[in-house]
């Protein structure tokens, strides 16, 4: 700025003087310690949003444990508490034989949840862009939907068999729906003025579809995924309990006949956590792919 | 070039009402705009003013008569009339850089000059520094100068505009207005703009199209022989200003006419 007032102040003060206050290098100090704050405000918030979440879930266990060993009208054996819920855990956990269960469960609602979303994805973008092919679909899509899909397991098991085939085309099939209703209902509401400004631009067809109405069609795709994964546990459970050799729900249902409450709460428990996982997964990967879109979660 | 850039020959078009029966936005409507030209379409809302931008723009066809571009018919939209909407038409999913690339990507032109060219463009309109911010992180002002810098790179003969800056405040209006004439003048692109205000017709435009509605006409076609850049405090400026008023008013008496008599009906 000024070298006369460098002069007088570096003249007339110590070195441990504080520059004028509208010194440039002053205000970068100023805006960096702000910021610094501004950054440690949101961290502290951050962690006490955790510990809030964990006392939650230490109280939930807190009374779970409490109910069956203080009230007499529980029956321990109908509700085992969480401490011998886990005694029962580990073991299994350490014997492999509850990771088997995961993988098999897991590797069933991928593969169907994956082959839901390349059909889904497709006949929504094909049903919505298409009159044709929408008027000629739509009563048989939904109809089809509207028949709940949990009525189609033994179906289902008759035409696949109890092996994989049956419960990877269970959770196919069941989200399926959501995926295919929401792109089209989002492809279908695409803003004309996106079409027109991509049509005054020069965009041809496959051009429009694949950098327009895709991307403009995405927040919905997207809420229709989200569902689609919640949609494949329901499925997967489903089609596991109507008979399977391994998985998380085949898990419960040994548990159910060998009246081990213990087991089968321990597959609740993996499932709910899945589901959770499943979805924080979900909106994380969204937020890092796609930055403009902000409303998730 | 022989014979006028725009051509409108007798051009009516009609659409259904809710209830089946026939809407006429357009009636009989003839306009000619040359090259280079800056003209301001104004009138109340139903006179057709922008029926007549998405007939140029190749969104809709005429019921009747003819809209030919160079003297040729017009088949569907095309990169040679870049459009500015009124908001809302940047992708949402592309920084303003990506945005103003779009044009040019269907032409195939080459990443690296399609980035010199996109940057060029942003910052004839000043917006150099916001080229990797989505439109979400823009203000309403400068998504619109984003908006304009994707309809001229692609180096447009026209450029269609549908009330660009009536979303935005008055402010700011004023200085998009400024841009718009810096770079039409720059540029000598042709420039047919929608809007209902007249102040701003009088600041821009060489020629104001006043239309009225029910059916839409044009009533009157005056040129403004105003030298640019034009003062809003001046005498001259007051006057095309009154004469415009005028005629909006003479046109807009016809309306509550004909609206009456529909009421009636």
């Amino acid at each position: 700025m000024t070298a006369a007032t460098d002069d007088v102040t570096g003249n007339d003060l110590s070195s441990s003087r504080r520059p004028a206050l509208e010194a440039p290098s002053d205000r970068d100090a100023f805006a960096k310690e702000f910021r610094r704050a501004h950054r440690r405000g949101l961290r502290r918030a951050a962690w006490l949003r955790a510990l809030l979440n964990v006392t939650g879930i230490l109280l939930f266990l807190a009374v779970w444990e409490a109910v069956p060993r203080l009230g007499t009208w529980v029956n321990p054996v109908l509700l085992p508490p969480p401490s011998v819920v886990f005694d029962t855990f580990v073991p299994m956990l350490l014997s492999g034989e509850i990771p088997a269960n995961i993988l098999a469960s897991l590797r069933r609602a991928a593969l169907g949840f994956g082959i839901a979303t390349a059909t889904g994805v497709t006949a929504g973008l094909l049903t919505a862009r298409i009159g044709l092919l929408h008027h000629v679909s739509e009563p048989i899509l939904h109809g089809f939907r509207s028949v709940p899909s949990i009525a189609l397991v033994p179906l289902s098991v008759l035409w696949f068999g109890i092996g994989e085939g049956s419960k990877v085309a269970l959770v196919a099939w069941g989200s399926f729906f959501p995926i295919w209703i929401t792109t089209f209902i989002g492809v279908r509401d695409v803003p004309a003025a996106y079409l027109r400004s991509a049509a005054c631009l020069g965009a041809g067809r496959l051009a429009t579809l694949l950098l327009v109405v895709l991307p403009a069609a995405l927040p919905m795709i997207l809420a229709g995924l989200r569902q689609g994964i919640a949609v494949s546990l329901i499925l997967l459970v489903a089609a596991e309990l109507s008979g399977a050799r391994e998985g998380v729900a085949y898990m419960m249902s040994t548990g159910h006949q060998m009246f081990r409450v213990d087991i089968m709460l321990i597959g609740l428990v993996l499932l709910g956590t899945f589901g959770f996982i499943a979805d924080r997964l979900f909106v994380a990967l969204i937020r890092r792919l796609f930055p403009w879109y902000t409303t998730a979660s | 070039m022989s014979g006028p850039l725009i051509d409108f020959d007798r051009v009516s078009q009609i659409y259904a009402a809710r209830d089946g029966s026939p809407v006429w936005a357009l009636s009989d409507v003839s306009l000619r705009v040359e090259a280079g030209e800056f003209v301001c379409l104004i009138g109340p809302s139903g006179c057709g003013k922008s029926t007549l931008i998405h007939l140029l723009a190749g969104f809709l066809k005429p019921t009747s008569g003819a809209v030919r571009f160079r003297g040729r018919p017009l088949d569907g939209p095309g990169p040679d009339r870049g459009v500015v909407f009124q908001e809302y038409a940047l992708f949402a999913w592309m920084t303003a850089r990506q945005n103003v690339e779009f044009g040019l990507r269907m032409q195939r032109v080459s990443a690296p000059v399609r980035r010199r060219r996109a940057l060029e463009a942003l910052d004839r309109v000043g917006l150099r520094h916001a080229a990797d911010r989505y439109p979400h992180e823009l203000s309403g002002g400068m998504r619109q100068r984003v908006a304009v810098a994707r309809a001229l790179v692609v180096e447009p003969e026209v450029v269609l505009m549908d009330e660009p800056f009536a979303a935005v405040d008055a402010m700011t209006r004023t200085t998009l207005q400024e841009d718009l004439l810096r770079l039409w003048r720059e540029t000598g692109v042709s420039v047919l703009f929608v809007t209902h205000n007249i102040d701003e017709a009088v600041f821009l435009a060489q020629r104001v199209v006043v239309m009225g509605a029910g059916p839409g006409v044009i009533r009157e076609d005056l040129a403004v022989d105003l030298p640019y850049p034009r003062d809003r405090g001046s005498a001259e400026f007051g006057r095309e200003y009154a004469r415009i008023a005028a005629a909006l008013a003479r046109g807009s008496r016809g309306t509550d006419q004909s609206d009456g008599e529909r009421r009636a009906a």
